[in-house]
Order: C-alpha cells, then structure tokens, then sequence
C-alpha cells in the first residue's frame, strides 16, 4: 500500500473542535516540504488553512501559502455556478435556468445538491491535470466536515445515486465514489483527542468509514500529554504547603491529563484498526505556522 | 441558573465539541433538583446523552432517568428528570401520519423515494425535526421544562433557517412554477416538453437526469394539501421559540475559533430577534498562579528545600515549565474570555472550569451545576 505521501486524495475527518484543519495544514506542509505540490481544500463555513500561515484568506481562488502548498475554498454557491457553468457552457443559459425562484426551489429540493457540488469541485481538483498529462496536484488534502456531517458528507455520492442515475453530476459523482473508495489513491483519515466523547466519536466513525469501505488512513491522537512526573513527586509537592501550591496544582493537573491520554491510547488502539499517530499538546500563545510546523513534524513517520 | 427559571424551553446551541450535550443535561438536572419535571432531548447520532447520563440506551421515547441513578450519586430530585434522543426518520413519520389527510396519503409520502432523502440526509431536515419535537413536547404540557441539545450544525444559520428551507421544498406554490408543465402532462411517461416555459426544466434535466425531476414530481403531488399544515406548525414553533418563555444559552470553550463561531451565533439569533439568554464558557484552564508561591526553578528549589522534599535536580525545572505551559493556557483563557465579555455585554456568562475527568454521570453532571450557579 503506498504512503500517505503517495495518494492523490487525503481527506481529514473527526469530530469537531479535535484539530482537523492543524491536522490537514501539517500533513499538506509535510508534503509540500517534500517536493509534492499540495492542494488543500477546506468546505467548512470558515476558512482556516491560509491564516495558519499567516496569509489573508485564499476565498474561491487558489493561492500560494508557503512553497508548493496552495490552499482555496470550496463555497456552495460558487461550485455550483462553476459547475453549472462547465456544463452548460454559456452564462445567459445558466441565469436563465438557475437565477430564478423556481430553480431555488429545485437546487432547496434536491437531496445534498450544496455538498455534491462541493464535493463535486474537490474532486475536479484531485483529477485535473496540466497540459502535458500531468496530474496538477501531487497532492489534494481534503479538510472535511465534522463528525455526522462528515460522513454525510463523503457518503453523498452513494445516496446521490441511489436517485439519480443518468446526466453529468450521476457521472461525476461515479467517479467520485470511485476515488473515494482506491486506496492506490485515496486515504481517509481521522483525527481525535484524549477525551471520552472524541474518542467515543472516533470509534464510531472508524466503523461507519471501514463500513462504507473508505481507504483506512491514520488515527491522529492530538493534543496529547505525557507524563512527567511520578505519583510520589506529585503527592509530596501537592502536600508540601502553600509554597508549593501552584507548582503542586499545575503537576496533579499535568498528570491528570496524560492519564487521560495514556487511558484513551490503550481504548483507541484496542478498538480502532488504524495506524495511531500521537501529536503532543502544544502551548503556544498565538497558533500559527510554527505550531504547523511542529504538528508536521511529528506526523512525518507515517508519509 | 436562576435567569432560566421561568423558560420553558431551553436551547443549548454552539459548535460541536463545546460540551453542549453535557451543558443541556446539567440544566434539566438543575431544574429537576429544584422540583421540576425536566425533560433533555438530544439529537446528536452520537448518542452522546446516555453516554453522560451513564445510561446504556436511550430511545425515541421520553425516557425517565431512574432513581436509583441519583441514589448512586446521592442526590435527592425534589422533581423528575426525563431524556430522550430523536430519532429523525421516525419523528418525520409520525410528523407525517399526524398531517396526512388520509392513511393511503400517508403511505404513499412515506413510500416515495425522494422522501426518504428528504427525511434522513438533507440538509436542515435534522434541525427543523429537533425543533418540530421541541415544540410538540413543550406544548404537550407534560413538562415543567425542555432542554434541547441542538444538532452539531457547522453553522447557526443552518439551524435558525432551517424550517424555511424545509418549507421551501414542500411549497406546493413553488412546485407549481417548476413542475407544472410535468404535472399537467401526468404521473408516469411525462416528456418534458419544448415549450419554452419548460426550459428550465430540461436544463435542470441536464444536471439530474429526468428520473429525478418525476420523483420529485411524484413526491409534491403525494404531498399535495399538506403543506398548509406544515406551515401553520412551523409558525407555531418558530412563535414559541422567539417567545420570551424560550431561552438560548450559547455555549463554547475558551478557543478563539470556538467563540468566533459563538458570536456569529449570536449575531445571528440576534438578527432573528432573539436574545442569547446566557452564556457558558466550558473548559476553563485554571490559573495555577492565584495561589502565588514561586515561579522560577530557582526560587522553585528553594521552595521545595523548605518543605523537605528530596528531589533531583530536574524536579523544580519540570515543575516551572509545567507551570509556566498552564500559564499559557490560562493566560489565552482569560484573553478570549474577556473578549467574549465585552462583545456580549449584558449577557450573563458563566466559566466551568476543565474538570480533572470526564463527566458520565450524574455526579459530575451536579459537579457542573456548582459552576453554572445563578
């Protein structure tokens, strides 16, 4: 099975709030770090990538963040008249049959259409190639929506075509379920945290993606802490008097979150058939391409 | 919280992975201490309720959190605490039974194709069932109080709009414009049509393929002489939700990104004229330092000389970075906090601190109330 490195689609999944967006912008920098021209396309409401780097919003155009990582995002409104557009050919037929009250009907009407066209647009991305033949992107890193609604997300094409069967979105989203499920060029992620809901979370999605049979990616534990001070110390320095009561309090404090850590590790190598992948915590006061950086560079043993 | 005394409906909204779940249920569990009949309704498919109440299965059903539970924890409810987690497809059948004028309508919505999309995967059908079985519960009168959970939406838009979108499909008004020419040609076999009115359709064709425009077809006919109902209820809820008996707490963490989507939210609700309620701030970091003492590795020995602890020289270097690293956190806390204050000024916003575990049950649910207080 090729490296992560080697696929065309890397598409990030978990629950909320666990690090997705830090966790595509390190595995698309890795990449980028290694000579692959990297795409990362981020569909949330909002954009997250470019500011990592310190750089205005890339909005619907692809723009350069740091040497052969590029980011964009993918907006609803703007894939569709793209889409429409490709398909169509000629602006007038597009307003004529999409501007209007009746074709807000039909676009609120038909199931998902918001995330296929999405959807629809990353894909264009992970398959388009240069005038010589050559894939665009070494690389497309696919930052994808939260738990539930990531699933939802991936799994449109599938639902998609269970209704619709002929014209070019059927086709495209053929195709798309036909990457989606490659592993030779696909791997799908998930990223969680030492915590019970996220890991509960994570459990669950590993099982509905293996279900759907999408190309089982790495498990990235984040924000994890180890443990650095014995039982002993802690219980001396906590119980050493009002000196000591601050130190004392940030030790016990230490050392509870790196039980939790070790405690969700065991569940979640016990439970999920994933490579596990630790990224420390990170204490730093402004979250920006440093911290990138960092997360980068303890993903690099899994590329 | 006192302010949420007199609400019959509470909503719990913000991002996923705020600790909403858990915020909504130390709610009911407040009110149900305080001798009301509580319900927590949560939507999230991640069953993330029972998980926190320490309860193994919770069904569609109104569920009421035994006894025994509260012994364990040893806690007395003056009232009664209920839960319950939606489940989509069955509360749009029933939704559906109840308005459909006869059992063969009803039966063949339930049947269509188009409608089992609509009722499970489309966008805003989660969040407009949630707040369809809020309504119902709270004009049941069976309750003292509602909480609801909200659906983790990317965003507040999606939920505060979601009843309009869903109307929007089911518009009998809008089918008429577009599927008109389809309809008057029949059921099955229609050919679209080269009038020029139909060029909307066989461009939309284009894109879908025709099979989908009959199914859609299909779907509104079946559905015709509803949507005045749906309608009518949709006002109904959306009345009671911005009524003064409903309260809307937002709830986020310390993270910038968090709270950013935190205020778009209250903006939004703003916008809809309603009045975020209050505030919950989860996942506080203490700041080690309000108990003073010292903060260098220096002064860090000396201290630990003093209190005769024997330790090798790396012991005081770790304890200041570890306590320098918790510093940071607090320091970032307390930034995002503030701005959170000043931009929500007059909105009552509590802390939680991060608790040493996670909260299952209903212990540690009681634990959180402290922090909430009045």
């Amino acid at each position: 099975m090729p490296a992560l490195l080697d696929r065309r689609l890397v598409v990030v999944t978990g629950k909320g709030g666990t690090g997705k967006s830090t966790i595509s912008a390190a595995v698309a920098l890795a990449a980028a770090r290694r000579g692959k021209r990297v795409l990362v396309c981020e569909v949330v409401a909002k954009e997250r990538v470019a500011d990592f780097f310190g750089r205005p919003p890339s909005g619907t155009q692809i723009r350069e963040l740091v040497p052969n990582l590029y980011s964009v995002h993918v907006r609803p409104r703007e894939a569709m008249r793209e889409y429409a557009l490709m398909i169509l050919r000629y602006e007038t037929l597009y307003r004529l049959a999409f501007e209007n009250a009746a074709a807000r009907y039909f676009l609120a009407a038909a199931p998902s259409l918001a995330e296929i066209v999405m959807l629809g647009k990353v894909f264009w991305h992970a398959a388009r190639e240069t005038e010589r033949g050559r894939p665009r992107w070494d690389m497309v890193v696919l930052d994808a929506p939260a738990t539930g609604h990531g699933l939802t997300f991936l799994t449109v094409p599938e639902v998609f075509l269970r209704l619709v069967s002929e014209g070019p979105l059927a086709r495209d989203m053929r195709s798309m379920q036909m990457l989606l499920g490659d592993p030779a060029n696909c791997s799908v992620c998930v990223v969680t945290l030492p915590e019970e809901m996220p890991a509960n979370e994570a459990i669950e999605l590993d099982r509905s993606l293996r279900q759907h049979q999408f190309p089982a990616g790495p498990l990235f534990l984040n924000a994890t802490f180890a443990s650095r001070f014995t039982p002993p110390e802690v219980a001396a320095v906590t119980r050493g008097g009002p000196l000591l009561a601050a130190v004392g309090e940030a030790a016990d404090t230490h050392e509870s979150r790196a039980s939790l850590s070790r405690q969700y590790e065991a569940v979640l190598r016990d439970t999920v058939p994933r490579e596990l992948v630790k990224i420390p915590f990170l204490f730093e006061r402004s979250f920006g391409a440093q911290a990138i950086e960092k997360v980068s560079r303890a993903i690099e043993s899994v590329l | 919280m006192r302010l949420l005394d007199d609400r019959k409906i509470i909503c719990c909204v913000g991002s996923g992975g705020v600790g909403k779940t858990t915020t909504s249920a130390a709610l009911a569990l407040r009110a149900a201490m305080d001798g009301k009949k509580a319900l927590v309704l949560t939507i999230d498919p991640a069953r993330r309720l029972a998980n926190s109440l320490g309860l193994k299965e919770l069904g569609n059903e109104e569920t009421r959190i035994d006894p025994t539970h509260f012994a364990e924890a040893k806690l007395r409810p003056r009232g009664e605490m209920w839960a319950m987690m939606l489940n989509l497809k069955g509360s749009w059948d029933e939704l559906v039974r109840k308005n459909a004028r006869s059992p063969g309508q009803a039966e063949a919505i339930l049947g269509n194709k188009l409608y089992q999309t609509l009722s499970t995967a489309m966008a805003g059908s989660l969040e407009y069932i949630a707040m369809e079985k809020v309504y119902e519960l709270y004009a049941s009168g069976r309750y003292d109080v509602v909480v609801l959970d909200t659906p983790p939406t990317s965003n507040a838009l999606d939920f505060l709009h979601a009843p309009d979108r869903i109307l929007g499909v089911l518009d009998n008004n809008a089918m008429r414009i577009v599927l008109g020419p389809m309809l008057k040609a029949g059921k099955v076999g229609f050919r679209l049509l080269a009038a020029p009115s139909s060029l909307v359709l066989r461009t939309l064709a284009r894109f879908t393929g025709s099979d989908f425009l009959r199914d859609l077809a299909t779907f509104m006919m079946a559905f015709e002489g509803m949507y005045e109902g749906f309608k009518d209820r949709a006002g109904k809820v959306k009345a009671a939700l911005s009524s003064p008996q409903t309260g809307f707490v937002l709830v986020t963490s310390p993270n910038p990104l968090i709270t950013q989507e935190a205020l778009f939210f209250h903006r939004a609700l703003e916008h809809d004229g309603i009045r975020t309620a209050a505030v919950v701030v989860n996942r506080v970091q203490r700041d080690p330092r309000r108990h003073g003492g010292p903060d260098n590795v220096r002064a860090i020995e000396e201290a630990l000389q003093l209190a005769q602890i024997k330790a090798d020289k790396q012991l005081a270097e770790r304890l200041c970075e570890t306590l320098t690293e918790q510093a940071i956190l607090a320091d970032l806390d307390r930034r995002e906090i503030d701005r959170l204050r000043d931009t929500l000024r007059g909105v009552p916003l509590v802390t939680v601190p991060r608790l040493r575990k996670d909260v299952h049950d209903l212990a540690g649910l009681w634990q959180i109330d402290e922090y909430l207080g009045d």
